[in-house]
């Protein structure tokens, strides 16, 4: 059975270029621009791990963790955000792994694989 | 009965005694803005301005690493000019800011041969072994030379320098710091250095401490805000700069798989074209940002300036629901200002106000005369209104309500209003809409007036 991922990525372009990768290294990938949408998503369905952006309009990402720990939802987070800065927020902590976005999707995968294989 | 009585000093009199001379000059520094030349001057005037006041002569060293530096000296150069400079300093009548402004003159101006007598003047402050000038800094100790022709601690190139026997040193120094020193003398009245003047010499001493040392405070806060400034700019650009990055890169490597289909060869290529072209747009708002830089203001016709901005918000404006309400009140004058850094402020405020308003709402865009010299573009929209906790930081750049901002459009548009002479005004209540008034000095429509 392929491992379910759900991505939380605003800009489109990335949103689209992380679904392809993720779902070419073997993941089925559910991908979403908000994290509103994102909390739909986790209600309906079990996810096996979560990657998230940070800053995104309307809900945060630290926001979308918070909720997603009131849901009781036992499931590993990836932070994957263009700025190093939230590390030093507390609430990040809470997620599994911080990434800063890189050109290569390496580190993504490799803490994906790491986490739930 | 009462008394009235002027509550600054502004004339001197003879009758007057030293010490309230002395304190009027230097509380009257107190309410001028701070800047540590004049302040420094304050000083130096309290030391040696009025006839039996004080000193005849002052000269200031500033410490500079671990060298002391031949800065300036006020006073005359003979009995002649001292004449002079003090009939004019005893006029009745002459107050504090003539002082000043007599003594920037000084400094300024061709009469000043004694500070360029001592502006290479250049001593190293070492323990123990300097001489005089620098001794009294390195041992913190006030030091009156009696006999300077017979005195081996006076350095010969200073005692041939200042030309007289009798002189006082007062070391300037704070929190252990040296910051420099203070040399006054009588050399042209010849009149004896007496325990009060020592006494009153150091008071001024530790007024000139404190000026030099609060600009030096005042420095390294500015440097830290610099710093801070940098950092956060630092920040913001590699944010901006990474996002497209990652998908250019992205996408790119998919472009290298051998297997990759015609038509997502296609999309991957116009995606990175796309993100280019956004990287090309931060960049472009950066270094506008970063320069601006107005020397020169010409005429510009508000309502051609408007219409101008108007067509290039137009596309985004027709695309979505919202309406534009213009109004310009006729025979307005010209604005004085950058034509094209002024323009790119108004688009700023109007793209704002489009990005408040969202898909439906309405903006009115008004230009009309203040009062005689000022004119004035409002930009109103019906938003959501700007929060209380960011308005008084909506200026600072890279400050941003939007989730994809710079936080640079309205830093820009204040640096722009600044730099024209103008100022910028905000009005916004929150649920019911923001107004941005943006008021421009103007002159009467001419003629042949640069457009």
């Amino acid at each position: 059975m392929k491992k379910k991922l759900l991505i939380v990525e605003d800009e489109k372009n990335l949103c689209l270029l992380y679904k392809e990768e993720l779902t070419k290294a073997g993941y089925k990938v559910t991908a979403v621009m908000d994290a509103d949408s994102a909390l739909k998503e986790i209600r309906s369905h079990s996810f096996d791990l979560i990657v998230t952006d940070i800053r995104m309009p309307k809900k945060n990402g630290i926001e979308l963790i918070t909720q997603i720990m009131g849901l009781r939802k036992d499931v590993p987070i990836i932070i994957n955000t263009a700025y190093q800065s939230y590390k030093h927020d507390f609430m990040t902590w809470a997620a599994d792994a911080y990434i800063v976005k890189s050109a290569s999707l390496e580190e993504l995968k490799v803490k994906i694989k790491e986490l739930i294989g | 009965m009462i008394e009235r009585y002027n509550p600054l000093l502004h004339e001197f009199s003879m009758e007057t005694s030293k010490e309230i001379q002395l304190f009027s000059i230097i509380a009257q520094s107190f309410f001028q803005p701070f800047s540590l030349l004049d302040n420094l001057l304050v000083i130096m005037t309290a030391l040696t301005a009025g006839h039996g006041l004080g000193f005849n002569r002052a000269m200031l060293f500033l410490a500079n690493g671990d060298k002391l530096k031949g800065e300036f000296w006020l006073g005359p150069a003979s009995a002649e000019e001292a004449e002079s400079i003090w009939r004019v300093l005893s006029t009745p009548g002459i107050g504090y800011p003539e002082i000043i402004e007599h003594n920037r003159s000084l400094l300024n101006g061709e009469v000043d041969t004694l500070s360029a007598r001592i502006k290479k003047m250049s001593y190293p402050l070492h323990k123990g072994e300097s001489l005089i000038p620098a001794l009294p800094v390195s041992t913190n100790e006030i030091v009156l030379v009696r006999d300077a022709r017979n005195e081996s601690l006076v350095d010969n190139r200073f005692r041939e320098a200042i030309d007289t026997d009798e002189f006082l040193c007062i070391p300037l120094l704070a929190a252990k710091e040296a910051l420099g020193e203070i040399i006054v003398d009588n050399a042209i009245t010849g009149q004896p250095i007496r325990n009060r003047d020592v006494e009153l010499a150091s008071i001024c001493g530790l007024f000139a401490s404190n000026y030099i040392y609060t600009a030096k405070l005042q420095k390294r806060v500015v440097d830290m805000k610099k710093v801070a400034a940098m950092g956060e700019m630092a920040m913001f650009v590699t944010h901006q700069l990474r996002n497209p990055l990652v998908t250019i890169g992205g996408f790119a490597d998919q472009l290298l798989d051998p297997k990759i289909g015609p038509r997502k060869r296609k999309r991957n290529l116009q995606i990175i074209r796309s993100e280019i072209r956004r990287l090309e747009r931060t960049l472009l708002q950066l270094t506008q940002f970063l320069r601006v830089d107005i020397r020169e203001k010409s005429s510009v016709d508000i309502k051609e300036m408007l219409n101008l901005v108007l067509e290039s918000v137009r596309p985004r404006i027709d695309s979505l629901k919202l309406t534009i309400d213009v109004e310009v009140e006729a025979g307005l004058r010209f604005a004085l200002c950058d034509p094209i850094h002024t323009g790119e402020a108004v688009r700023n405020v109007v793209d704002n106000a489009i990005d408040a308003v969202g898909n439906e709402g309405k903006i009115y865009l008004r230009a009309y005369r203040e009062n005689a010299d000022w004119a004035v573009i409002a930009v109103q929209d019906t938003g959501p209104g700007i929060p209380e906790s960011v308005k008084n930081k909506i200026f600072e750049s890279f400050v941003s309500t939007k989730e994809k901002g710079m936080g640079l459009g309205l830093a820009y548009v204040k640096r722009v209003m600044d730099a024209c002479g103008g100022r910028i005004e905000i009005k916004s209540v929150e649920g019911q809409g923001t107004t941005f008034k943006l008021y421009f000095k103007t002159q009467p429509k001419e003629r042949g007036a640069k457009k």
